[in-house]
């Protein structure tokens, strides 16, 4: 069993502790609005970076509870406003993990809508049930007072900071780490030497499960950490 | 005394037999206005006073937690430290009565506990100063309306009295709607940075009515919307702040079962059988009409009573004519729960709405639909218009359904009601949705972020 591989993690300690922050959010209105799929291709190649944040990212965690069927703000809309199945379901398969800067990601949801109005050209200027109204996302970094050192306090902290803190830490964590990670991978990886479970933490599917259910799937990884410890801690706390 | 001249109305009842009633609707006299009431309400013991009650102290940060969570009010305390010493000014056109003056009754005392200083002024005026803006409210809904040289130099001239009568000392000065929008005119003595707050649809304002307040609007720093669909094409910065329900408000704070029990027996609820309920003015752009339709549709293939409770039949002409279309949709049928309440209801609705298998909010025009809000706060499956800012709450078959018509409002009925796991998840979905972007400690953080960035004490994070 991977476990019994395990070093014995509650004796490590990092030099480097885990510092958890989440992040407030402030939704700016936006000048762009799309009344046609025409018009969202021509604003999503110019609308600001926040805003390309805002229906990709952000929206994820506004709709965290929800664990099947939203992805992000275009899909819906193509979806329920202009009812083009088929663009919804390619913008839906849009995987945010997959991508470390948002022009990339831009560029990727430009791709799509592009493909699709070049082949269903009567899509283009069809107008949509509802305008889509670009926003934007204006972010601060809040510390929480929760650090952790060890593996026993970061599963503590991790079952006690807000549901935010997740979403920053394991979603938003990409675009500044420039890395197909996280932030708690990274660390567990590099501060714990636990690379194993590292690895499985950052392939917990973010699309299928609610972030209640990522975070109850990262401390049950974290738990095999503890198999071999007298420490138990984790059981302690559910 | 004569307990059924305490009552809000008096009816006879249907199912009631101490009413002495022969089953069938009368017309009879309403306690409050003396105005005819017709209503088929089969409520036994009339306990709604004819006053509104005192309301209850607003509640402090911490009664929050165990709604939304330690980490979230550690959020608010830390975004509001670096504000402490800092102080705001909030104005808007009454201190009692209508959706601002009771956010704000909320909201203030919460800002000041935070120790973000806020001041609360209502701006003053005579008869004619509040016909003008009430004509200026309409028009920016899109109504007809010609502005004359008088309206705009009395809109002009009590802004100005209330620009020299009050003191602007503050750091920020927070405007609501559009009655104060000419204080800006302060900034120039006062400094600060102002924020216009719109709690109105500007989607499609009377040109002339707009053409005349937007060049004060554009002299704000910012402006705040419900929508994005109610903003403007403006020069300033826009923000969007989704009205919100207080969890612990009278409306929408958990309640024991027994009174829920005992507010259905009341109204001669049977909570053996599933129940509907549409809570709204009795209005036509509600489509309480369309609604018993959906219900008789439905009713053919699923058995349910279907409760119509709001009020507007008393105070507004129009109201007790729709209420007359109402009554005379749901015929006799017993299963037609009728109830036009007094304003004061918060309680009652609030246990309307916890006894109900499914909500309904039919509208075919919406501002946000706050009754949307408080179903989906109490964890029930709901049916909506897609309309204003439901589809904003409503994320169709994800945290409720959304509906475009009378025969699609029957089949989402009759879904609901046959699939309870469905209708138990979305429920959930739509408490969720709330607890996350609906609820006034959502609005609290709104705030703070806001006074931050306009102060500029805040390091963006931007993403690239």
């Amino acid at each position: 069993m991977a476990t019994a591989l395990m070093p014995t993690p509650t004796i490590r300690r990092s030099g480097n502790p885990f510092h958890f922050n989440s992040a407030a959010h402030l939704l700016r209105i936006e000048r762009e609005k799309a009344t046609t799929l025409g018009e969202l291709l021509a604003a999503l190649r110019n609308v600001a970076n926040e805003s390309i944040f805002q229906h990709t990212f952000r929206t994820l965690q506004e709709h965290h509870f929800i664990r099947e069927g939203f992805s992000n703000d275009f899909a819906h809309w193509a979806f329920a406003a202009c009812n083009e199945v088929g663009l919804a379901e390619r913008l839906a398969a849009v995987d945010i993990r997959e991508f470390t800067s948002i022009q990339t990601l831009r560029e990727r949801i430009v791709q799509i809508t592009e493909d699709y109005l070049q082949r269903n050209a009567r899509a283009r200027d069809r107008a949509a049930m509802e305008p889509f109204y670009f926003c934007a996302s204006d972010a601060v970094v809040v510390p929480t007072p929760f650090v952790a050192g060890n593996l026993v306090e970061f599963a503590d902290a991790l079952n006690r900071v807000s549901i935010h803190c997740i979403h920053y830490h394991f979603i938003e964590a990409r675009l500044r780490l420039k890395l197909n990670s996280n932030d708690f991978s990274v660390w567990l990886d590099q501060e714990l030497d636990l690379g194993p479970i590292a690895d499985r933490i950052n392939r917990i599917d973010i699309y299928t499960s609610t972030l209640q259910d990522v975070r109850r799937a990262i401390i049950r990884n974290l738990e095999q950490g503890f198999r071999q410890s007298p420490q138990t801690k984790i059981e302690q706390m559910r | 005394m004569d307990e059924r001249k305490n009552s809000v109305e008096e009816r006879p009842a249907i199912a009631d037999p101490s009413a002495g009633g022969n089953g069938g609707p009368a017309t009879i006299k309403s306690a409050v206005t003396d105005a005819p009431a017709p209503s088929r309400e089969r409520r036994k013991h009339p306990r709604i006073s004819e006053t509104p009650p005192a309301p209850p102290p607003a509640p402090r940060l911490d009664d929050y937690e165990p709604i939304i969570g330690k980490p979230q009010l550690d959020e608010l305390r830390f975004l509001a430290r670096p504000l402490r010493g800092k102080s705001a000014k909030m104005v808007n056109s009454t201190a009692m009565g209508g959706g601002v003056a009771e956010m704000l009754n909320r909201l203030i005392p919460l800002l000041n506990e935070l120790e973000v200083t806020t001041h609360w002024d209502v701006i003053t005026g005579g008869n004619d100063f509040f016909e003008v803006t009430k004509a200026f409210h309409n028009a920016l809904h899109g109504g007809e309306y010609v502005l004359t040289k008088e309206a705009r130099e009395i809109f002009l001239m009590y802004n100005e009295q209330n620009r020299q009568r009050i003191q602007f000392s503050e750091d920020l000065f927070v405007m609501h709607d559009p009655q104060p929008a000419g204080l800006i005119r302060a900034r120039e003595r006062s400094g600060g940075r102002w924020i216009w707050r719109c709690h109105i649809d500007l989607s499609n304002p009377h040109p002339d009515v707009w053409g005349f307040l937007r060049p004060m609007i554009e002299e704000y720093d910012a402006a705040i919307f419900s929508s994005p669909s109610f903003a403007r094409q403006l020069a300033t910065l826009q923000y969007l702040f989704y009205p919100c329900i207080d969890p612990l408000s009278e409306k929408n704070k958990e309640l024991e079962e027994s009174y829920v029990q005992k507010v259905c027996d009341d109204f001669g609820i049977d909570r053996t059988r599933p129940v509907v309920t549409q809570i709204s003015r009795f209005d036509r752009l509600k489509d309480p009409v369309g609604v018993i339709q959906a219900y008789k549709l439905a009713k053919k293939y699923v058995d349910c009573q279907l409760v119509l409770a709001g009020g507007g039949a008393t105070d507004d002409p129009e109201g007790a004519v729709v209420l007359q279309e109402v009554m005379d949709e749901a015929g006799e049928d017993p299963d037609v729960i009728i109830l036009n309440l007094p304003p004061w209801s918060a309680l009652e609705i609030n246990a309307l709405q916890r006894a109900s298998t499914l909500i309904v909010q039919k509208s075919l025009k919406e501002g946000f639909g706050l009754t949307v809000t408080e179903g989906l706060w109490k964890g029930k499956p709901t049916i909506a218009g897609a309309v204003g800012g439901i589809p904003t709450q409503v994320i169709h078959k994800l945290t409720g359904v959304l509906v475009h018509s009378v025969e699609g409002c029957a089949y989402q009925m009759r879904y609901l009601l046959t699939h309870p796991e469905f209708a138990a998840q979305i429920g959930k979905n739509g408490r969720e949705h709330v607890k996350e972007n609906f609820l006034m400690t959502t609005n609290v953080k709104r705030w703070l972020l806001l006074f931050q960035i306009m102060l500029g004490m805040v390091r963006k994070e931007k993403p690239a």
